[in-house]
């Protein structure tokens, strides 16, 4: 017997659909005959799971909280890797764009009107975010130096900063020398929509429409995908690559630059410690789930929010070492990751060893 | 240029390697059609054939990277069957690819001794490195097994790799087209390694498309011609334009109506041009020609003497280092490919899949790749679906491309399909000249004569056509003026009408033509 | 094609009935089970088999729960990071109707008082922080008088006068430790400098030994720490050079390398406290308590030491116990010399609480 996958003809709705649900499914299985292992009840566990993320309008919104952050950085991997260009800094542009943000809504307030103080906090959190990917983007397009490098350092070098800030020059000279800025001001909190899920939903959404037209109904989106897809092909057809990468590249870290403006201006409300939780890293995971696609990592990010807080949860309600919460998240997401190769090939199991010529009679 | 001294003696060559009607296919290529080959212990057999006749897919099948849909392979007699290069190695047959499998970033005894079969966890690094400088200093291959692979030449990372075959102890050496990437004097290198393993009792099997190398390294030669082996001739008894002529072949001609021939003011005219590849090779020798409105401008010549090169100079994908290129009188040397769309030039790339069409996206999408940036399609920025679909449709209908709707993914289609999806969206957009290169590669015959038709159709409604073709007899019936190139240089122009086909030969196999043809005009 | 998936249904039918037999004897989960004992949540930033500073919270958990025994149900979810996430899990205990709530870790103090006025009826414990309100209290201890003692301890030990102290984040808490144990350091060897490297984290047993080496290169021969990990005392250790342990005992850990250990006591206060909230007489307030109280402890000597040594520390500590003298009574002078305690005066709380300068004898700087 030989069991080898063949890469399918023509895609396949029903494997698309199919895919994600059977591969959950095989996750919530495996998962539970780990938890049996060790003497967990395996129903329990989910429905605690499910009611910690999603069993109360409350706890629905502490999903959200999650979610926002989820959504932005997401779509923000997503056009960078529209393009195939690997950016996995998206954490360093989170990071970043809250610095920035944090630096305006401490300094700026004395001369900016405060009606102005939040929006601009958020565009200048944008822009540096942009920036920090924008300089792995002209390295790439001008000394073609590899960009999964130059972003993943960049990562370092933007949470060394951070640190750096908020426990250095920035720190609250009224906080008894203790880690973490003073409070912004009241003009640069970023609205609260219910509980602590605040208007970061309301942009993750905007931007998730705006990017999913750009990608499936602009020019821009249509030159993207011809770059993504055959880059070779793209440049013989005139389109224009490295300003083109640059470009994206600039949204891309724009849009976790937001990610992080929402989450000291709406969260925390100061530079403190805690804003680097490896949303940018979990985003790279989502972006894939979702196939690039604006629309998908919407949902996509919300229920990855909804298994990290209910992982969380199942640790307070079942007292489940937190290891426990993290080895189930795996598993939860392996089979899912790991299945998306079933919309794009199919398994074909064959006897060994047949004459070749006879095989290919019998089919 | 003195051929390898041959066989061993008066002794009856012994056959080792016997291939019997290997078939092989891919969705809409037959690559392989019920070829046959013989290879002799201590020989050299040299596998001649342009792009694409099959060489490279029916080696492939040999070291057990493809499986054959039909066929049979016999080692010293006895049936074999491979299913990966880790079973040909074990049968001792060990290929040397254009595109050479070695890290860089390690040293020449770790790439000889990685993926050895029954490696160590530690290696003893010193035995292997002992072993290789044995070998090199037999074979006078000159490798230093403790330089990292970066730091080596291209000449001397082919000789590690032949080193790693011999290394593991490979009897038969399959060579893609080695010398493409070797200096004169490296290849003369080669080819006194070549014959060392041969004096040795090692066979090789030599794939080109050069005739003189045919020549040069080989016993026994074996033509293919799409698919299908055309020729079997002892080296001893051919000749190189006897070879350039089994190799375009002589096949059923299309009648092809046009107009005929008048000529109208330039289109293109390149004046002395002149363009070197990355590693200081020149690809482009002080070319000059012209293209004419209603003139179709033939380019012959065996793969890889600067034909493609040509097209790229033309399309903005190539710079060149000194000469013009004009386009109705405008001077665009080196500008970017944009440019060169917008001042009207339409290109039919050498590689459609890989160059042509986004494989992954609808068919519609890529007869849109053009008209996309121009009004109505889009308006600010946004495309308007609609629109998009439409002109699909009316492209799909006028060039009879086959597919199962405008929204299937491109990749899907046959070869003749994507061809057709590329001509379609390339003379829609075309201003007045068209650079098509090998436009019929590969396709079937009626493919071939919808895409011959279309372009002659270009010809007579007013355009300059630039066409680069491996087959001479698609040059003869629709050119009017045919280009022979040999290394980088124009040899020599002639009018198609009534050529002579053995010259045409002669002039592909690199000698030279002294006598212009009289109607030609440049 | 449809023999194979008869088999994938079976298969997958399978795996769903193995949990359901598995699960049949699982235990119910402590906060899960109804009784009107009474419920303690703790949030921890480490796991309690960090061996030290959230071990020594655990440590202090399990003895309430020894002392009080079925009257209190006790709780705790670790790993939890500082940030958006600390919020959540606070208030999930809150909305669990958990009665009170022990937070520990710095981080936890802007979340622990926003669920605090969310939730009036629940009482809230915070650690290390500065802010109270009505129903929050915040408790830590005055450490730094351990640390004085253990100075004088690596003091003595040190031969190549360099004391190597490997520091998680430059704020009042470490700081104060640093400053504490070099003043001790200089009471039993005026030549020796403590040389300062910051990690900027709390808990990542890579980064903590990466530090103590490359002080131990520079030529330190005693390490000290205000980390999560014993990696730094192992590190040491390894070389054969001695140690000065913190938050707990480590010399069970490690082994006798460690001289002695600036430790934590959390068993008896919390016990304390969580009997306060049940009987009533809870009041939110600021605890800062030192030897004397005993939330702090000195451990036991390594062998190791020697006798002379054992007593002077032990004189010393009966010193600060009896209230007559402190750390940080003047004279105190910082880095460049300049005297910032003048002689004789003692140093307000609030002071202590923001120290944000090194003392004399440090090598390094506050602002990285």
């Amino acid at each position: 017997m030989r069991i080898h996958f063949k890469k399918r003809k023509s895609y396949s709705a029903a494997a698309a659909v199919l895919t994600p649900v059977i591969s959950f499914i095989i996750s919530l299985l495996l998962t539970g005959i780990m938890l049996a292992a060790f003497d967990i009840n395996p129903f329990k566990t989910y429905t605690n799971m499910f009611q910690g993320a999603f069993g109360t309008w409350r706890d629905f919104t502490e999903t959200l909280v999650k979610a926002i952050p989820l959504i932005l950085t997401s779509l923000g991997v997503a056009t960078a890797f529209k393009l195939k260009f690997w950016n996995i800094g998206a954490e360093g542009q989170l990071v970043l764009g809250g610095i920035a943000a944090s630096g305006v809504a401490l300094f700026w307030s004395s001369w900016l009107p405060p009606f102005l103080l939040l929006p601009v906090s958020i565009l200048v959190g944008a822009a540096a975010g942009g920036l920090w990917a924008g300089v792995p983007a002209i390295l790439k397009v001008k000394l073609n130096v590899d960009e999964t490098l130059t972003t993943l350092m960049l990562n370092y070098v933007a949470i060394l900063a951070y640190d750096g800030i908020y426990c250095g020059p920035w720190r609250d000279p009224n906080g008894y020398g203790f880690p973490g800025t003073a409070q912004f001001p009241a003009a640069a909190w970023l609205p609260r929509l219910s509980g602590r899920a605040h208007m970061g939903l309301i942009f993750a959404l905007i931007i998730a429409a705006l990017l999913w037209f750009a990608f499936y109904r602009t020019k821009w989106g249509f030159e993207l995908q011809m770059i993504g897809q055959n880059k070779k092909a793209a440049r013989v057809l005139g389109v224009n690559i490295g300003r083109n990468v640059i470009l994206a590249l600039l949204v891309s870290g724009a849009i976790s630059g937001i990610a992080g403006a929402c989450e000291v201006t709406g969260i925390a409300r100061r530079l403190q410690q805690g804003l680097s939780l490896g949303y940018g890293y979990t985003a790279i995971i989502i972006a894939w789930m979702s196939r690039l696609n604006p629309a998908v990592c919407v949902p996509v990010s919300i229920l990855m929010a909804g298994l990290l807080v209910g992982g969380d949860s199942v640790q307070i309600m079942m007292g489940v070492p937190s290891a426990m919460g993290k080895v189930m998240q795996g598993m939860i997401l392996f089979p899912m990751l790991a299945g998306s190769i079933f919309t794009e090939y199919r398994l074909v199991v064959s006897r060994r060893n047949t004459d070749i010529s006879e095989a290919e009679v019998a089919k | 240029m003195t051929a390898v001294t041959k066989g061993a003696g008066n002794t009856a060559p012994e056959l080792i390697l016997e291939m019997r009607g290997i078939t092989k296919s891919f969705p809409g290529v037959t690559a392989n059609d019920k070829v046959d080959l013989e290879l002799f212990r201590g020989e050299v057999l040299a596998l001649l054939g342009e792009n694409g006749a099959g060489k490279s897919s029916l080696m492939n099948v040999l070291i057990g990277l493809y499986r054959p849909d039909a066929g049979q392979i016999f080692l010293n007699g006895k049936k074999v069957h491979i299913h990966s290069p880790k079973d040909s190695m074990e049968l001792g047959i060990g290929m040397v690819h254009q595109n050479f499998k070695l890290v860089d970033t390690m040293t020449v005894v770790e790439n000889v001794i990685l993926g050895e079969k029954d490696l160590k966890l530690i290696p003893n690094m010193k035995k292997a490195a002992e072993r290789i400088r044995s070998i090199s200093d037999h074979y006078n291959l000159k490798v230093n097994p403790d330089k990292y692979i970066g730091q080596l030449s291209v000449g001397e990372q082919q000789r590690v790799e032949i080193l790693k075959l011999i290394y593991r102890g490979a009897e038969i050496l399959i060579l893609d087209e080695p010398t493409a990437v070797l200096t004169p004097q490296e290849s003369d290198e080669l080819c006194n390694i070549i014959s060392q393993m041969t004096s040795e009792g090692k066979s090789a099997i030599f794939i080109t498309h050069k005739m003189e190398e045919v020549i040069k390294f080989s016993d026994w030669v074996r033509v293919l011609k799409k698919g299908k082996l055309v020729a079997v001739k002892k080296t001893s008894d051919t000749d190189p334009s006897d070879l350039a002529k089994m190799m375009v072949g002589r096949e059923v001609l299309f009648n092809i109506e046009k107009m005929p021939f008048t000529p109208g003011e330039n289109v293109l005219k390149i004046i002395k041009l002149n363009a070197s590849d990355p590693n200081g090779i020149k690809v482009l020798d002080n070319i000059s020609v012209t293209v004419r409105k209603h003139e179709i401008l033939g380019i012959a010549g065996v793969a890889g003497n600067g034909q493609v090169e040509l097209t790229e100079a033309v399309t903005g994908l190539r710079t060149s280092q000194s000469g013009e290129v004009l386009i109705n009188g405008e001077n665009l040397t080196n500008r970017s490919p944009i440019e060169m769309i917008r001042s009207g030039v339409s290109h039919i790339p050498s590689d459609r899949v890989a160059m042509g069409i986004v494989g992954d996206m609808s068919v519609a999408s890529n007869l849109a790749m053009k008209g996309y940036r121009n009004k109505p399609i889009v308006s600010r920025g946004i495309l308007r679906t609609s629109l998009i679909l439409a002109f699909a449709r009316r492209m799909i209908s006028a060039f009879n491309i086959s597919t199962p709707g405008p929204q299937t993914h491109v990749k899907f289609l046959s070869g003749g399909n994507i061809q057709k999806t590329i001509l379609a969206r390339e003379i829609d957009a075309c201003g007045d000249l068209l650079v098509a290169a090998y436009p019929s590669r590969g396709l079937d015959v009626g493919a071939t004569e919808a895409v011959r038709k279309e372009i002659v159709r270009q010809r007579d409604e007013g355009r300059a056509v630039l066409l680069v073709s491996e087959d001479l007899e698609e040059l003869i019936s629709i050119s009017d003026r045919i280009a022979v190139m040999y290394g980088g240089r124009i040899i020599g122009i002639v009018d198609s009408e009534g050529c002579d086909i053995e010259k045409i030969g002669l002039m592909m196999a690199g000698i030279e033509n002294h006598q212009q043809e009289r109607g030609s005009r440049t | 094609m449809k023999k194979n998936r008869v088999v994938l249904v079976l298969v997958a039918l399978l795996l769903i009935s193995l949990p359901v037999f598995a699960g049949g004897s699982q235990e119910e989960a402590v906060a899960e089970t109804e009784n009107s004992a009474f419920k303690v949540a703790f949030v921890y930033i480490g796991i309690p088999g960090d061996l030290g500073w959230t071990f020594e919270h655990d440590r202090g958990r399990l003895a309430a729960v020894k002392a009080l025994g079925d009257k209190i149900e006790t709780a705790y979810v670790e790993n939890v990071p500082e940030g958006p996430d600390a919020t959540r899990v606070i208030r999930q205990f809150a909305q669990k109707g958990f009665n009170m709530i022990f937070t520990t870790s710095f981080g936890y103090m802007d979340p622990t008082l926003e669920v605090a006025a969310e939730y009036p009826d629940v009482v809230f414990e915070h650690c290390s922080g500065y802010k109270t309100s009505d129903n929050t209290a915040n408790y830590f201890g005055r450490i730094y008088q351990s640390r004085y003692l253990s100075g004088m301890v690596a003091g003595s030990a040190t031969k190549s006068n360099v004391i190597g102290y490997v520091g998680a984040f430059p704020i009042p808490e470490v700081v104060r430790g640093i400053n504490a144990f070099t003043i001790g350091v200089l009471k039993t060897n005026p030549k020796a400098v403590v040389k300062v490297v910051w990690t900027n984290t709390w808990y990542d047993p890579v980064k903590e030994r990466e530090a103590a080496v490359a002080l131990l290169d520079s030529g330190a021969d005693v390490i000290a720490q205000h980390q999560d990990t014993t990696e730094p005392q192992k590190a040491a250790q390894e070389r054969g050079l001695y140690s000065i342990g913190y938050h707990s005992d480590m010399a069970g850990f490690v082994g006798d390398s460690v001289l002695v250990s600036a430790m934590w006591e959390f068993g008896p206060f919390y016990t304390e406290r969580i009997e306060a909230a049940m009987n009533g007489s809870w009041k939110s307030q600021s605890y800062w308590g030192g030897l004397a109280d005993g939330i702090v402890k000195l451990s036991d000597f390594s062998p190791l030491v020697s006798e002379d040594v054992k007593k002077l520390v032990l004189a010393e500590k009966k010193k600060i116990e009896s209230g007559s003298w402190d750390v940080f009574n003047g004279p105190v002078m910082n880095q460049s010399g300049k005297t910032v305690i003048a002689a004789g005066s003692v140093p307000a709380d609030g002071d202590l609480l923001g120290m944000s300068y090194f003392v004399k004898g440090v090598v390094g700087t506050v602002n990285q």
